[in-house]
Order: C-alpha cells, then sequence, then structure tokens
C-alpha cells in the first residue's frame, strides 16, 4: 500500500463522512430540544432523489442542491406536524415516513425515468469541486483534499455554527431549555411546540444537504434505497456524541472511516462481508460506548 | 355492552376505515396526477387481489409471512421494545432452516418441523444479541436492530451467491437448490398457490392472541409495556420479560420465514426477504390494527391483496406497483392520528368557555 493511495482511502473517508455527519447534526439539534427523530433516513433520502430530480430537469447544480434542501425539510416539517403537534409516537411516524418516502422515490423514479435500480448520465452536473492548489507541493496533501466539494466542507462549519447557537446565543439557550423540560420552558413564556417543529424542519435542512451531497457529491447518481441506513447510522453517531456537535465530528469521521473501508477493501475481502462492515461497526461502536459510560457512572457513584 | 365498551368499539373499528379511505384517497390523488383512471385502476386492484381464485390465493399466500411478522412486531413493541430487526431476523431463520433441509439426512414431515425448530431457534437467538447488549450496555435496541438488517442481509447473500449456490439455473440467479418435495406444505391444486402453511400461520396468529390475552407472560409483557416502573413494583422481572418477548418475536420472524421459505419459495433466494418488504408490511398491518394479532391478520390479508393488486397494476395499466407500498405507508399515517379521535377533540375545544379563555398557540 502506498502512500497516494492512503490518500485516496482518506479522500474517500472524507466524502462518505459528509452525509453521515449532516444527519447526525441534524440528529442531535432534534434530541437537544427533546424530539426523537426517527426519519432522517427518510428525510436524506427525499433529498437525495430530489437533486437528482432538479438535476434531470435542470442540469444546474445550485438549483439542485435548494431542492434537495427542500425536500429534505418538507419531510421533515410533515414529521414535525405528525410528531410534534398531532403527538403521534415517533417511532410510528419515523417507520411509516422512512418507508413512504422509500416507496414515492421508487414510484416517482419509474414515472420519471421509467426505470428501476439506478439514474445515471442525462448531462447531470456534479456539485462544484474545490482542488487546493495551494497543496501541489505535497502530493499526498493534495490527492487528500482533491476533489472535495464546497458541501464538503460546508458540514464541519456546520457543526462549529451549531456549537456556537447553542451555548453562546439566547435562543440556542432556549432550545436547550425546552430540551431539559418543556413544561418548565413553557412557564417562563418560551413557545417549547414552536422550537420543537423548528428543530426538526432545521434538521430536515441539514439532512438536505447530506442527502444532496450523497447523490451528487462524487458520482451524480441515485439508486433505489440509496442512503441504505445512513440515517440510522448517523443517530448512532450523535447519540455516541452525547449530542455535542463538535464530538459529533469525531464519531461521523469514524463511521465515515468505516463507510470508505467497505469499499476500499473489497479488493481483499468478499464484497458481501466488507459491505457488511459499517452496520456491524455501528453495533460494536454504541455497545462500547455504552461500556465506556456505565464505568464512568461506575466510577462516579465511587467518588461520591 | 356498556356505553364507554361500545364507544371504544367504534374507535377501533372506525379510525381504521377512515383512515383506509383516505389512504385510498391519496393513492387516487397520486394516480390522477399520473394520468390514470383511479376507479379502473383500483377496480382492476381488487379484482385481482380478492375477487379472482387465482388471485386470491397468492393475496393469502402472501399474506401469511406478513401476518407472522406483524405479530412478532406486536410481541415486542407492545411490552415497550422497539423490534425493527424481523427482517434479519428473518433471514437468519430462513438461511438456517434451509441448510438444514439440504444438508441434513432428514425428510418427511418430521423434516419440516425439525427445520422450523432449528429456524425459529437461530433467528431467537440472533434476536438475543441486541436485546443482550441494550440490556447489558445500553445501546438502543431500534439502531441495534436495525443495523443488524443489513449486515445480516449481506452475510446471508454470500452463502447463496458463493458456498450454497445452485450450479443449475442460468448464472444470473443467486438461489439455492430446493429442498426435497417431501418436505414441502402441501399444495391443494397445480393451478394456484394455494397451501397448507397459509392455515400453520393462522393457527399460531389465534395462538398469540390466546397468549396475549389468557396468559400470565401475556399480562406481564403489556404490562411492561405500559409503565416499566409499575411494573417492576408490582414484581414483574423486566430482565426476564424482555428476553422472553424479545425472543418470542425473533422465533416468531423466524417462523414466517421458514412459512414462505417451505410453502412458496422452496430455496433461499438472494435477499428475498429485504426485496419483498415482509418485515415492514407486517410492521404497518400491526400498527393498524393496534398490537392487537386478530386485526393484525385482517389487515395483513388487506394489505398482502394491497401489493398482489398493484404488482397486477403494474402489469396491466402501467402504474408502478410502489403505489400499494404509498398507500399503506398512508394508511398507518393516517391510522397514528387517530383522525377521528382529533376531530372530536376539535369539537369539544370549540366550547364557548375555551375559546373565549385561550390566546391561541399552545394547547
Amino acid at each position: 500500500m502506498n502512500d497516494l493511495y492512503l490518500a485516496a482511502v482518506i479522500n474517500t473517508t472524507f466524502r462518505y463522512t459528509t452525509p453521515v455527519l449532516f444527519a447526525a447534526l441534524g440528529s442531535l439539534f432534534c434530541t437537544k430540544a427533546a424530539v426523537f427523530n426517527v426519519a432522517l433516513e427518510g428525510q436524506l433520502l427525499a433529498a437525495s432523489f430530489v437533486a437528482i430530480v432538479a438535476n434531470y430537469y435542470t442540469n444546474n447544480a445550485f438549483i439542485s442542491l435548494l431542492a434537495g434542501v427542500g425536500a429534505g425539510a418538507f419531510i421533515a416539517w410533515i414529521v414535525a406536524v405528525f410528531q410534534i403537534k398531532w403527538k403521534v409516537r415517533d417511532m410510528v411516524v419515523g417507520t411509516a415516513m422512512n418507508l413512504l418516502v422509500q416507496s414515492v422515490t421508487a414510484f416517482l423514479m419509474q414515472i420519471i425515468f421509467g426505470s428501476r435500480g439506478t439514474v445515471q448520465g442525462f448531462g447531470m452536473v456534479p456539485l462544484t469541486k474545490i482542488n487546493p492548489t495551494f497543496l501541489k507541493f505535497s502530493p499526498f496533501l493534495y490527492r487528500m483534499f482533491e476533489d472535495l466539494s464546497t458541501i464538503d466542507y460546508l458540514g464541519y462549519i456546520v457543526a462549529i455554527i451549531i456549537f456556537i447557537y447553542f451555548y453562546k446565543t439566547v435562543s440556542g439557550f432556549h432550545h436547550l431549555s425546552v430540551g431539559i423540560s418543556g413544561t418548565a420552558a413553557d412557564s417562563l413564556g418560551i413557545n417549547s411546540q414552536r422550537i420543537q417543529i423548528r428543530a426538526v424542519v432545521i434538521s430536515g435542512i441539514l439532512c438536505g444537504f447530506g442527502g444532496v451531497v450523497h447523490a451528487m457529491g462524487n458520482v451524480t447518481v441515485f439508486a433505489e434505497n440509496m442512503t441504505s441506513g445512513r440515517g440510522f447510522i448517523a443517530m448512532g453517531a450523535a447519540s455516541m456524541a452525547q449530542s455535542h456537535s463538535l464530538v459529533a465530528i469525531a464519531s461521523s469521521l469514524f463511521f465515515g472511516t468505516m463507510l470508505s473501508l467497505s469499499k476500499t477493501l473489497q479488493g481483499y475481502i468478499n464484497s458481501y462481508f466488507t459491505e457488511a462492515i459499517p452496520y456491524l461497526c455501528t453495533v460494536l461502536a454504541i455497545t462500547i460506548y455504552g461500556v465506556i459510560i456505565s464505568i464512568q457512572k461506575r466510577r462516579a457513584k465511587k467518588i461520591l | 355492552m356498556d356505553e364507554f365498551k361500545k364507544r371504544k368499539l367504534v374507535d377501533d373499528v372506525a379510525s381504521p376505515l377512515i383512515a383506509i379511505l383516505a389512504g385510498l384517497l391519496v393513492g387516487a390523488i397520486v394516480m390522477l396526477l399520473t394520468g390514470t383512471d383511479p376507479l379502473h385502476a383500483y377496480g382492476e386492484m381488487f379484482t385481482k387481489s380478492f375477487f379472482k381464485p387465482y388471485y386470491l390465493a397468492e393475496t393469502l399466500v402472501r399474506s401469511a409471512p406478513i401476518m407472522l411478522s406483524g405479530v412478532a412486531a406486536a410481541v415486542a413493541w407492545r411490552a415497550g421494545y422497539i423490534n425493527l430487526g424481523m427482517q434479519g431476523q428473518m433471514c437468519v431463520g430462513g438461511l438456517v432452516a434451509t441448510v438444514m433441509a439440504l444438508y441434513l439426512p432428514i425428510d418427511s414431515w418430521w423434516g419440516t418441523v425439525l427445520c422450523f425448530a432449528g429456524g425459529m431457534t437461530a433467528a431467537a437467538l440472533f434476536a438475543l444479541i441486541p436485546t443482550y447488549l441494550d440490556y447489558k450496555f445500553n445501546a438502543s435496541l431500534i439502531i441495534t436492530t436495525l443495523m443488524l438488517n443489513y449486515a445480516i442481509n449481506h452475510v446471508t447473500n454470500y452463502f447463496v451467491a458463493y458456498p450454497m449456490r445452485d450450479p443449475a439455473g442460468d448464472g444470473m440467479a443467486q438461489q439455492s437448490i430446493q429442498i426435497a418435495k417431501s418436505m414441502r406444505f402441501f399444495r391443494f391444486s397445480n393451478k394456484n398457490a394455494m397451501n397448507s402453511s397459509v392455515f400453520v400461520a393462522v393457527l399460531v396468529v389465534l395462538l398469540m392472541y390466546f397468549v396475549f390475552t389468557k396468559t400470565k407472560f401475556g399480562y406481564e409483557s403489556k404490562i411492561t409495556g405500559l409503565n416499566k416502573h409499575f411494573a417492576q413494583y408490582g414484581g414483574i422481572k423486566s430482565m426476564k420479560t424482555m428476553f422472553q418477548t424479545m425472543a418470542l418475536s425473533g422465533a416468531l420472524s423466524g417462523f414466517a420465514a421458514c412459512i414462505e421459505i417451505f410453502g412458496v419459495r422452496y430455496r433461499y433466494v438472494n435477499s428475498m426477504f429485504s426485496s419483498t418488504g415482509y418485515a415492514w408490511t407486517g410492521l404497518m398491518a400491526m400498527l393498524i390494527a393496534g398490537y392487537n394479532p386478530l386485526l393484525t391478520l385482517v389487515y395483513s390479508i388487506f394489505l398482502a391483496g394491497l401489493n398482489i393488486g398493484g404488482t397486477a397494476l403494474q402489469r396491466t395499466v402501467g402504474v408502478p406497483m410502489q403505489i400499494a407500498d404509498i398507500i399503506q405507508c398512508c394508511i398507518t399515517l393516517f391510522v397514528s392520528v387517530r383522525i377521528l379521535h382529533e376531530f372530536k377533540q376539535m369539537q369539544a375545544n370549540k366550547t364557548p368557555a375555551r375559546v373565549g379563555g385561550k390566546k391561541g398557540g399552545t394547547t
């Protein structure tokens, strides 16, 4: 394995991290307002699909991005209305919504493109790529950051913005207070319901970015059910980060690495097993995380 | 029958009916948008799912694994343990049963029984993995069960793609060889797919109704689902209930998989449980039924009919068959809101006292 190959693997890792990171940020944004959003998967998939459809008709990356983000937000809004306004159980809304998006995208795919499976070509354009020419002096670093899109970098910036929002602004403070106790926040004149709905819609916008990158970041393609559990992987990432947006970067990078390994190891191990790696690692990771937390709790008890 | 019971019955029957009508309405709107006549399409859909013997047989056969996985989900969900891994448990159960049927020196009906036992045990043990992780390490059951679905689907596909692959056939099909004829379920005629597995499935669902309502285990799991702390206070061991419910849920999923393999397919086919989505349809059926096994049975047949009708619709009218899934998801969503309940609430809120005193916004 030479250096450039390693750089290429790291490059793929960045690409795979972005959708997970965005969805994880969306997940923790909801969790911080005491909303358990299970429909992340659906939000991602809807965004991917609508972005590709917009791309097919306009061949314009920016319009596709807007359309994808809008679709994510729209699905999230429906989820918010059901879950928060009508008080339907989160699991029921989430599962039904994920399945609904899955079937609607498969349905529309056949109506619009007349095919099942994958959609590719049609002069569709990918997202704008940034090439760090100032890194040309080192081929390794250059390869690492080659051809990443603007949205890939945006993910890390958004994580920092969310951190600042939560801990440095009044509005973010209200958001956190709703997460700790909705009724207490209500009694102080904060409209907790509105904040929760807003949180879910923002998670939809974030997932929208993730979904668009997933469909248009590398090869511009849509495949039936192409998010394949990334929404749930992101939930794992968010819970491992204990809903802290900066830690979420680290946990998302971990899952990004696993997703990238599942592709790059295909040359060495049978692809059926490598495909299973990210999912098994998610199970393993949240288990290890649980062990660490329980040890911490035990220690805390001893000190007391 | 007293007034309260009567009102509850009306709610239980009317809410799903309204939701089903609303779901069909959404389907009609979707069809209109794609330029199909919804009345014609629905006519086609229901004739080719319930009103012709061939298609009715298809529907009933299709409903068997759906109702079983629905009841499997209901077992876990009503006890408060969100099992989303029915699909993965079906994969494990199905594969183990197929391996036993193909490579062990067994045949005839007792061979089938052995394979069922093996498949169900394997699926139950597989369901206990995430349960143990949740109990011991607090790893969210929702995420782990769902992640294992994807993982195990790839792993089981490996077996039919390499070691167990049927060498005959056109190199494209990734499937195992067929199980012995003597171990298959009895087919009533050569004209349609109807076979005795459907009756076995219905019997098991009825048995589960008995378990849910008349046994100590059913009571304990229900109370645990309603209020874990109250259950513990009342002397119910939460750990025991958790492992029992999840094992039963897994075993039922495995049973569903065996029914499909020994009754219809006779072999393990690549992605046979992930592409058909039995587990998810079953989950929706049990959500519409509100965890009730008998109603799950009824709605499973209805949803299976939608799927079969949807497939026919794709062939004849040209509407993609996912229209059935869309309708199913919409029905589930509408039932979950309990439209009737919301409407009554809205009427109740309109009393002068409420309207006068409220400033709007939060309720």
